[in-house]
């Protein structure tokens, strides 16, 4: 600890305190996440354990926060990552217009890959969500918080449990109850994201798991057992009846979206979890190689940590060439040199 | 664990076990691929990159010889004694401390109760756990010394631990009442105790959880042998005498010195070589080792020393272990003051305030079983 001098707080999370920090001999910046261990009745919580355990076992991504190191502190230990200057839900929120399809495009892409290494790598994150995708200085997302997260195996025997994910984000088996899951949890948190970036605001924002159930169920559309076989055998699926209804298109959902982004945000927002696109296949739909192509990390805004607006880059003036215009413009005209040229 | 190297086989081998799939030759090189690719890590297939090849274990915690492992076993001892020597506090003979050996019957005896309070608890807990907590106690205890952490709470804290990496999910309470033989007081206390060096083991293990270990590749190789090795008739035969493999070899240091494929793969040779079944076109023809002499007499060298690690295997006699018990008590006793300070891995103690209390003599290992 004494290598790191601390700069601030930066935020709270459920098992502890993030500071920002300078490690003294590098002089870099970085994040420390303090889990404290003191009257905790079952030691260690899992959380922490699964956070280590999740970033312990997987190579750099670009897109998926560092582990940095860890060590012990008084009562408990110290989580060093990658400082980073912002996350999505900032982004979202401090935008002062919607964002552009392009930068929304590159946001996507961005989770995408970071969601496809996760899945590749065995590990289902379950907590996907704005606040979790942090934004570094150079424009770059990367998927943090790993306290929920899972090495799945393909066997499916184990039980999970239900409550995780943030409730906006939580896949509609989750909330029938399901307790035997697969990654699709994060896909269908991946096309909440999705839908929340070209909307500026969140799709489901249920206030309980009820509500939240009826917000999904009102635009999906009620299930059925065609259109969910598995749903029959979710805990509690008899629980509960919702007033039939029909599904709204998505297109009225997200209105002036390009049919493209339309057609992706169907791709992941369906009840059957094995019928969602993967994150691998979903970086090949057309949507990301179709006009206007996604931005590169250096045109996304990078809002400051703290809610202050958004500090505009410096764009250099537009330059006054185009490659639309006649060449002949551009040129001097070859008479009003011709009396200072001489040939030879 | 394995999950990687797991679903790499299970993912084709999930046709019928009785139906031999044909398959296309392009299939074919890549099983081959994949299949090298777990045996031999050194060998690199891309695609792969699943769980074992990126582990910390493979990074960390395999080491090049039994040499290097004895080594650092010698270097633990020798550091707890420097530090009482430097600490000074009064004259300690060296015949005080405990030799190599004997630390390793006393090593041996709780490794042994850690397996049978395992075993006994309930609910049943699943084999990988119990490898888990086995391997956690012999990664402590290769930088540090049973005379420094007293093996009788470090191998209830790995057991501990490895339930909860494992996600065997047992509360705290369920846990202590698997102490059986202790009143729910004296459960409480050890739990206590338990909670206490959790944190200095998980820093002693450097933070390394995830342990692999060698059940899951053996259950990949029974499927793969029951798909594509039609030569073999009852791969499941092979079952028994491999898991005997296996259960001894966890208790050797096989784990610090084989990826967890190779043990498995020395399993399933070694029960068919005792069955008469000869094997040898499973590695050549299947293994696709047929041209590659070099892995192949590699690999029959790690069998060949991992079968001496087990032959070497030794129970710890009774008498030796009640010989060298009394004088492990007699140094925590002595120094248990010293060692204290270094519980839980904090580097102040201040805030902890915990009366030192003298609660290692208040339990005895009889009372866990």
């Amino acid at each position: 600890m004494e290598q790191y001098s601390i700069l601030g707080r930066i935020g709270e999370g459920a098992h502890g305190i993030v500071f920002k920090a300078k490690h003294i001999e590098t002089g870099e910046t970085v994040a420390l996440k303090k889990v404290a261990l003191r009257r905790l009745e079952d030691g260690i919580p899992n959380q922490a354990l699964r956070e280590i355990k999740a970033l312990q076992e997987i190579e750099d991504n670009q897109h998926v926060v560092k582990l940095k190191d860890v060590f012990p502190h008084g009562t408990g230990f110290v989580l060093v990552f990658d400082f980073m200057l912002s996350d999505l839900s900032e982004v979202i929120r401090n935008s002062q217009r919607p964002l552009s399809p392009a930068q929304v495009k590159g946001y996507m892409m961005m989770l995408l890959k970071g969601v496809a290494f996760l899945h590749h790598n065995n590990i289902m994150h379950r907590d996907l969500k704005p606040a979790n995708l942090l934004i570094s200085s150079s424009g770059h997302l990367k998927i943090a918080d790993f306290g929920l997260a899972r090495l799945f195996s393909e066997q499916g025997e184990r039980l999970y449990s239900h409550q995780v994910a943030t409730r906006w984000y939580r896949a509609p088996e989750l909330l029938y109850g399901a307790r035997k899951y697969d990654e699709g949890v994060d896909l269908w948190a991946v096309g909440c994201i999705f839908g929340e970036l070209l909307n500026s605001s969140p799709l489901f924002p249920g206030e309980n798991d009820i509500e939240q159930l009826c917000c999904v169920l009102r635009v999906l559309g009620t299930p059925t057992q065609d259109s969910w076989p598995e749903i029959v055998e979710l805990p509690d699926y008899n629980k509960i009846t919702f007033k039939e209804n029909p599904a709204i298109p998505l297109e009225e959902i997200v209105p002036d979206t390009s049919p493209q982004a339309v057609d992706l945000l169907y791709k992941f927002l369906v009840y059957p979890s094995k019928q969602r696109c993967s994150a691998r296949q979903a970086l090949l739909h057309p949507y990301f190689f179709s006009s206007p192509l996604p931005a590169h990390h250096s045109e996304l805004p990078i809002p400051q940590r703290g809610g202050r607006p958004p500090r505009q880059r410096l764009q250099a003036p537009p330059t006054d060439f185009s490659v639309d215009l006649p060449l002949q413009n551009s040129v001097v005209d070859p008479e009003l040199l011709q009396g200072y040229a001489s040939c030879l | 664990m394995n999950r990687g190297e797991w679903i790499l086989i299970s993912r084709r081998a999930q046709v019928s076990k009785s139906t031999r799939p044909r398959l296309c030759p392009i299939e074919r090189v890549n099983q081959i691929c994949r299949c090298s690719f777990f045996l031999f890590d050194s060998f690199s297939f891309a695609e792969a990159a699943a769980m074992f090849h990126n582990s910390s274990q493979r990074k960390y915690w395999i080491f090049k010889s039994e040499d290097e492992v004895a080594h650092m076993r010698r270097k633990a001892n020798q550091k707890f004694r420097n530090k009482i020597q430097e600490s000074g506090k009064s004259a300690v003979s060296d015949s005080m401390f405990l030799e190599r050996h004997e630390e390793d019957v006393l090593f041996r005896h709780y490794e042994r109760r850690l397996l049978d309070f395992c075993n006994a608890f309930k609910p049943a807990m699943p084999k990988s756990v119990v490898g888990t907590a086995l391997m956690y106690f012999r990664r402590f205890y290769l930088n540090n010394s049973v005379m420094e952490h007293h093996p009788r709470t470090i191998m209830l804290t790995c057991a501990y631990l490895s339930c909860k990496v494992d996600e065997f999910n047992v509360s705290s309470t369920q846990f202590g009442g698997n102490l059986l033989h202790e009143t729910p007081a004296g459960q409480e206390r050890v739990l206590e105790q338990i909670l206490e060096y959790e944190l200095l083991l998980i820093q002693q293990l450097n933070f390394h959880l995830v342990v692999h270990n060698p059940y899951r590749p053996m259950e990949g190789l029974l499927i793969d042998l029951k798909t594509r090795y039609p030569t073999l008739e009852n791969p499941e035969s092979l079952r028994k005498s491999a898991d005997d493999f296996l259960t001894q070899a966890a208790m050797t240091d096989a784990g610090l010195l084989f990826p967890p494929s190779q043990i498995a793969l020395a399993a399933i040779l070694n029960s068919a070589l005792r069955a008469s079944l000869s094997m040898e076109s499973y590695l050549t023809e299947c293994l696709g080792l047929k041209e590659d002499k070099d892995s192949i007499s590699k690999m029959y060298d790690s069998m060949r020393r991992m079968k001496t690690l087990l032959k070497k295997y030794e129970l710890p006699k009774a008498d030796e272990v009640n010989i060298y018990k009394p004088r492990l008590e007699r140094i925590h006793a002595q120094f248990a003051s010293s060692s204290n300070k270094r519980k839980r891995g904090y580097e102040d103690d201040s805030h902890v305030a915990k009366e030192p209390r003298l609660v290692e003599e208040e339990w005895t290992d009889e009372d866990l079983m």
